[in-house]
């Protein structure tokens, strides 16, 4: 990994439209963080019955009204909240455990490494759409359920992950340094490795709050999550079941759409950004899979 | 590489266009299945038969017509009890011919009753609960003994279709039996095509009706969900269909108001919010009635069923039992009209009374709290539940929804194991089986044990003295009077609160076919969900006769 | 080829799991699917027919250990048991057209996606800094972030119903029959176009991102700007190093990718009423069908396997240094 090559490919994204990537990320995720806190004190009561049902948008409701004449403004904000808050919940969830066995298993190496290893690529490719909707169906629905189900189903990836860069971390001079003087090994740990692992968390959080979000959606959407609760899913799943697109109630299900997609958006400029600024030779990608993840180009580390 | 991307485009464009149908052929949507499985078994009535099996391939004795309120003679002739309420005989219709050639006689009918005795997992209705023998006395002519009086056994015995002997003599297991070439005595029993995706129902050439069907093919596309099946709906594909529209004028009807009509009697089951009457302080028939007089139902059926239904009955009879309904009982609405301040006041004086806080507590200081338990994917029913408890909310009730998965609901509502409840009700073609299971001292069964029916757990002694004089007697006007009687018990009582019947969901269009049942010609319940009505209906089906000359 | 064993081997292992937490998953569910069925039918059911039923239905109460062994005996010889929402249609019966189809169209759609998405990313790494580096990868993720049945519902409402350009619903029209013909392929085809299309939409930007990153990598490897340096024509370095090198981490996500797509498309069957296994998950799931969830989840399970394996032996195949 020369300097010259990692500023080649820093030269990809001149500074300044990296910058603006990064500022974009940052503004449009501060944003909902702020709509999520502040926004529900100011709207009224997402459930009250304000109005007609299905009316389009208005002075009187900026938003328009529901098929049960609530508020969709109030829902989409009150919705946010709890969608950001289980998202974040579980993106935290899902890279605690992955980095904790990721880095373990890395770490201790041997057998440790050989087992964990072995329970994460078994994990790795239970298909998840479908496990995740027969756990949640027959769980109460409620938030805690679905943050389970979600974490359970989603830390593999991120241990994965983590593995590989602790591996990589663990054969360096500093650590080998470390150790010969006689630092005990969790000090190592805390101390030596992970601070350079922190970018990496960080945008291992990103990712996994996305996939959060995301799944979350489809699974309400689906009538699997709490039909009580107001989120950006339930939302979605009343719209559909007043067939907003046919009755042409577009406004019942497109401020929803474009919040989780604005989002998810801000949170992949994000995770860009971390992802560039831990390795700068690691690819940064949206895939098919949970979240936005950096996949090493040697194939190798994956070992 | 370009020479595949021009190949697969040639492909696409020479594609037939989304299928033309061919006169004659109706297309009806009725299930909602991804996928089609080739099932016509008509005996287990919980297994996945393909609509129309039990009353369109097969038939029954008798029609019970419930928008006349008539019962129509069909396989039988005539009926008569020889001993009231006793023994029972049918008379078999001579000249009925099985879709394969053979003869109806009594025999097929005395066989299909043997098969419910030896294999209790097809006799869902529980007849051999009440018979004690069929015997086939001649050719045409069927007598059913029964172990006890029980009138009502009319109807369970006259509903049940009737399968051929020579055939199903040799299945094995008729449980696990898939039926996939059926033989049959009804309007349509040739299976054209069976695919994933659509299968076709063509006309029975034997078919004892002359000259009926005048339709000549059934056909099923395989439609996922009630958005797919909108789409049907709109586009013109579907001439027949029994799914719930939101705002059916604006999606459907103005799409083309010449052709495109509905239909949404109320005349489907009671909607109950039930209370556990065998928990304190549910067993106070008062607070039961301040409940009920808390809810504000016109708001609710216009909520949560987009005002499609209408607010109860204060006997909880729908338009189905309208000529068993009492009218004189409380006109004004009585325990089910809209009235918030009674409903404070019934709450007082049973003891619950409003403290500072909003809340009402009783004279121990513990706060009225009643969790409604309802099943979480039944969307008008989480929002008709939601509705409630708003409004007892604003009496100062503590009224939570706690939506639960359908079997964990479905399973502690049948041990009573809650304090509020939405559920279903059961009917019938007389009050007789609605009320049992309300009043009836007989279905009550012990909290924590499941229960079929009165999961309320309210028995009544004048409820049961009433049912079973019903039992034993088949003279209409004692039946008349005895109803009568019974509604007055449940008003009396109150023992579960009555919020909606529910319609019965029918859309049709006359862009190729007609004779459609529908408000201005109730000649029977226009819904394809509503059986074994629906032989009425597919006799009376006929292509238009502006467009039989020729295409369509 | 030691490694590639060691892969195998994992499979078999992972394959094994698969199996026995199919096995496990419904028992730990709480409900019990005769009393589900029961419950189906809206209690009309007598007590005495719903005892017949519990035992034709084979809801056991063996210990779990025996439950196991006959579950394992009963896969070998292929016995997926009898469903219970489409009672009393065997298992393997009600599976078996849905897989083709969702194979067809998860798989087609990956395959284009990962084509055209490669395609995308080895362009736009080439010309850094042009239009097309600058604007697909956040266009792309845009789309992406769109809920995936939104943009499916979007494009049924658009492009379906209102403009009427494409089939709504189903997997081939209603005017031809399954069977090797050309009108039921083309058929075929041009159902599979609009859900297929919203399904390479919305995951386009992840392949065009991996492919992008991997080349410029690549592309800046010293040999690599060496041959580029000594006169190496472009076509040749872009294709024969670049696009070469680049696909190897692409192709190990294609692998895993297929996991993903097979789960995705599950709403986008429901969505276009497609006949695939995913509506039929969902109505086991709603319906506690044990046998059929079993069957559902272990021929997905068992497709992705497989499908890793086969990439697996692919990326050895292309790959000299994975070898040995």
């Amino acid at each position: 990994m020369s300097a010259t090559s990692a500023s080649a490919v820093n030269a990809a994204a001149p500074g300044r439209r990296r910058d603006l990537r990064s500022t974009l990320g940052v503004v449009i995720v501060a944003g909902f963080a702020l709509v999520a806190l502040v926004g529900p004190l100011l709207v009224g009561d997402p459930t009250a019955y304000v109005g007609a049902p299905l009316e389009p948008p208005s002075a009187a409701h900026w938003f328009g009204t529901t098929g049960q004449g609530q508020d969709v403004l109030a829902q989409t904000v009150v919705g946010a909240r709890t969608t950001l808050l289980v998202g974040a919940i579980v993106g935290f969830l899902v890279v605690l455990v992955g980095a904790v066995v990721g880095a373990t298993a890395a770490f201790f190496g041997g057998v440790v490494d050989a087992v964990l290893s072995l329970v994460v690529n078994v994990s790795l490719v239970m298909p998840g759409l479908p496990l995740i909707v027969v756990i949640a169906a027959f769980l109460p629905p409620g938030p805690v359920t679905m943050a389970v189900v979600l974490a359970l189903t989603g830390w593999p990836w991120h241990a994965r992950v983590v593995r590989a860069q602790v591996a990589s971390l663990r054969r360096r001079d500093f650590v080998a340094a470390a150790t010969v003087s006689g630092e005990p090994a969790w000090r190592i740990v805390v101390v030596e490795l992970l601070p350079n692992l922190a970018a990496l968390l960080g945008s291992s959080f990103i990712g996994a709050t996305l996939y959060a979000v995301g799944a979350q959606v489809g699974l309400e959407f689906l009538g699997l999550g709490d039909l009580n609760a107001v989120t950006w899913g339930t939302n979605l799943y009343w719209a559909t079941n007043d067939s907003a697109l046919l009755t042409g109630s577009w406004w019942t299900f497109v401020p929803t759409g474009l919040g989780v997609a604005t989002l998810g958006f801000g949170l992949a400029l994000l995770g860009f950004a971390l992802d560039e600024r831990a390795n700068p030779r690691l690819a940064a990608s949206t895939g098919a899979g949970p979240g936005p993840q950096p996949t090493p180009v040697r194939r190798r580390a994956l070992g | 590489m370009k020479r595949i991307v021009v190949i697969l485009a040639l492909l696409a464009a020479c594609a037939d266009p989304q299928g033309e149908t061919p006169a004659g052929t109706l297309t009806v949507l009725q299930e909602q299945q991804a996928a089609w499985v080739r099932n016509f078994n008509p005996l287990l009535t919980t297994g996945g038969a393909r609509w129309p099996t039990t009353s369109g391939i097969y038939e029954p004795l008798l029609v019970y017509n419930r928008a006349a309120g008539e019962s129509v003679p069909w396989l039988a002739t005539s009926w008569t009890w020889t001993e009231p309420a006793l023994r029972l005989r049918f008379d078999v219709r001579p000249g009925v011919t099985w879709s394969d050639g053979a003869p109806l006689t009594a025999a097929d009918v005395a066989f299909t009753f043997d098969v419910l005795r030896r294999f209790p997992a097809l006799d869902g209705a529980g007849a051999w609960s009440f018979l004690a023998g069929v015997t086939a006395v001649d050719e045409h002519t069927v007598e059913f003994a029964f172990s006890r009086p029980y009138s009502p056994g009319l109807s369970l015995v006259g509903g049940q279709a009737i399968v051929p002997k020579h055939v199903w003599e040799g299945v094995a297991d008729p449980v696990s039996f898939t039926n996939p070439d059926p033989v049959g005595t009804g309007p349509f029993t040739e299976i054209r095509r069976f695919d994933a995706q659509v299968w076709e129902l063509g006309k029975n050439p034997r078919y004892w009706q002359p000259g009926v069907p005048k339709v000549d093919t059934l056909r099923f596309p395989a439609v996922a969900s009630n958005d797919q099946a909108l789409l049907a709906l709109v586009r013109g594909e579907v001439d027949w269909a029994g799914s719930f529209v939101p705002a059916i004028e604006r999606t459907y009807v103005d799409r083309d108001p010449a052709h495109f009509n509905y239909w949404f009697p109320a005349v489907g089951d009671t909607v109950f919010l039930y209370p556990q009457n065998a928990t304190p302080p549910l067993d106070d028939a008062r607070v039961r009635e301040a409940i009920s007089l808390a809810i504000d139902r016109k708001r609710l059926v216009r909520v949560a069923m987009h005002d499609y239904a209408k607010p109860s009955h204060p006997t909880a009879l729908s338009d189905g039992y309208r000529a068993w309904r009492r009218d004189d009982l409380a006109p004004d609405g009585g325990w089910v009209r809209y009235d918030p301040a009674a409903a404070a006041a019934g709450l007082d004086a049973a003891g619950w009374t409003l403290g500072p806080d909003g809340r009402r507590r009783n004279a121990a200081g513990d706060a009225l709290s009643l969790p409604i338990l309802c099943p979480a994917g039944w969307s008008d029913w989480v929002r008709a539940a939601q509705i409630i408890a708003r409004d007892l909310d604003a009496i100062g009730v503590d009224a939570r929804v706690e939506g639960l998965d359908f079997s964990a609901w479905f399973d502690r509502v049948s041990r009573g194991d809650f304090a509020l409840a939405l559920g279903w009700s059961v009917s019938g073609p007389t009050p007789y089986a609605f009320y049992r299971s309300l009043l009836g001292s007989d279905t009550v069964k012990p909290v924590g044990t499941a229960a079929a029916t009165n999961w309320h757990r309210h028995g009544s002694p004048a409820a049961d003295a009433l049912l079973a004089a019903f039992e034993a007697t088949v003279d209409p006007a004692e039946q008349r009077r005895l109803s009568d009687a019974l509604q007055a018990a449940f008003v009396e009582e109150a023992p579960a609160i009555p919020l909606f019947p529910t319609p019965a969901w029918g859309e049709f269009s006359t862009q190729r076919f007609e004779g459609f049942p529908d408000a201005e010609t109730p000649y029977a319940t226009l819904s394809p969900n509503a059986v074994p009505d629906v032989l009425l209906v597919l006799t009376q089906l006929h292509p238009r006769d502006d467009l039989q000359a020729g295409s369509r | 080829m030691s490694g590639l064993l060691r892969r195998m081997g994992l499979y078999a292992l992972a394959a094994w799991f698969a199996l026995t937490l199919n096995f496990l998953l419904p028992r730990m569910m709480p409900g019990d699917p005769a009393q589900a069925l029961f419950a189906r039918f809206q209690g009309r059911l007598e007590p005495a027919a719903l005892e017949a039923l519990t035992v034709t239905l084979g809801v056991s109460t063996a210990p779990l250990g025996e439950q196991y062994l006959t579950y394992l005996g009963q896969l070998v010889r292929g016995e997926l048991g009898i469903s219970l929402v489409y009672f009393p249609s065997p298992v393997s019966e009600v599976i078996a057209g849905g897989l083709g189809w969702t194979m067809f169209l998860a798989g087609g759609a990956l395959v284009v996606a990962f084509t055209l998405g490669s395609v995308l990313g080895a362009v736009a790494a080439w010309r850094r800094g042009g239009w097309l580096d600058t604007v697909a990868p956040p266009l792309l993720s845009f789309l992406g972030a769109f809920p995936y049945f939104w943009l499916a519902m979007a494009a049924v409402w658009l492009l379906g119903f209102q403009l009427g350009w494409f089939p709504v619903r189903h997997a081939y029209g209603p005017e031809v029959q399954p069977g090797f013909t050309l009108a039921f392929a083309a058929s075929a085809v041009r159902h599979a176009l609009l859900p297929g299309a919203t399904m390479v939409l919305a995951s386009l930007g992840g392949w065009v991102l991996t492919m992008r990153n991997a080349m410029m990598g690549v592309l800046d490897d010293e040999p690599i700007r060496f041959a580029q340096a000594r006169g190496l024509p472009p076509a040749r370095v872009f294709f024969h190093y670049g696009v070469r090198n680049a696909l190897l981490p692409s192709l190990t996500s294609f692998g895993m990718a297929f996991g993903f797509v097979l789960s995705g498309a599950l709403l986008t069957e429901i969505v276009f009423a497609y006949p695939g296994q995913g509506y039929l998950l969902l109505q086991a799931v709603r319906g506690q069908d044990y046998p059929l969830l079993q069957g559902l989840f272990l021929t997905i399970t068992l497709a992705v396997l497989a499908a890793n394996a086969l990439v697996d032996v692919v990326v050895v195949l292309l790959d000299p240094r994975t070898r040995g």
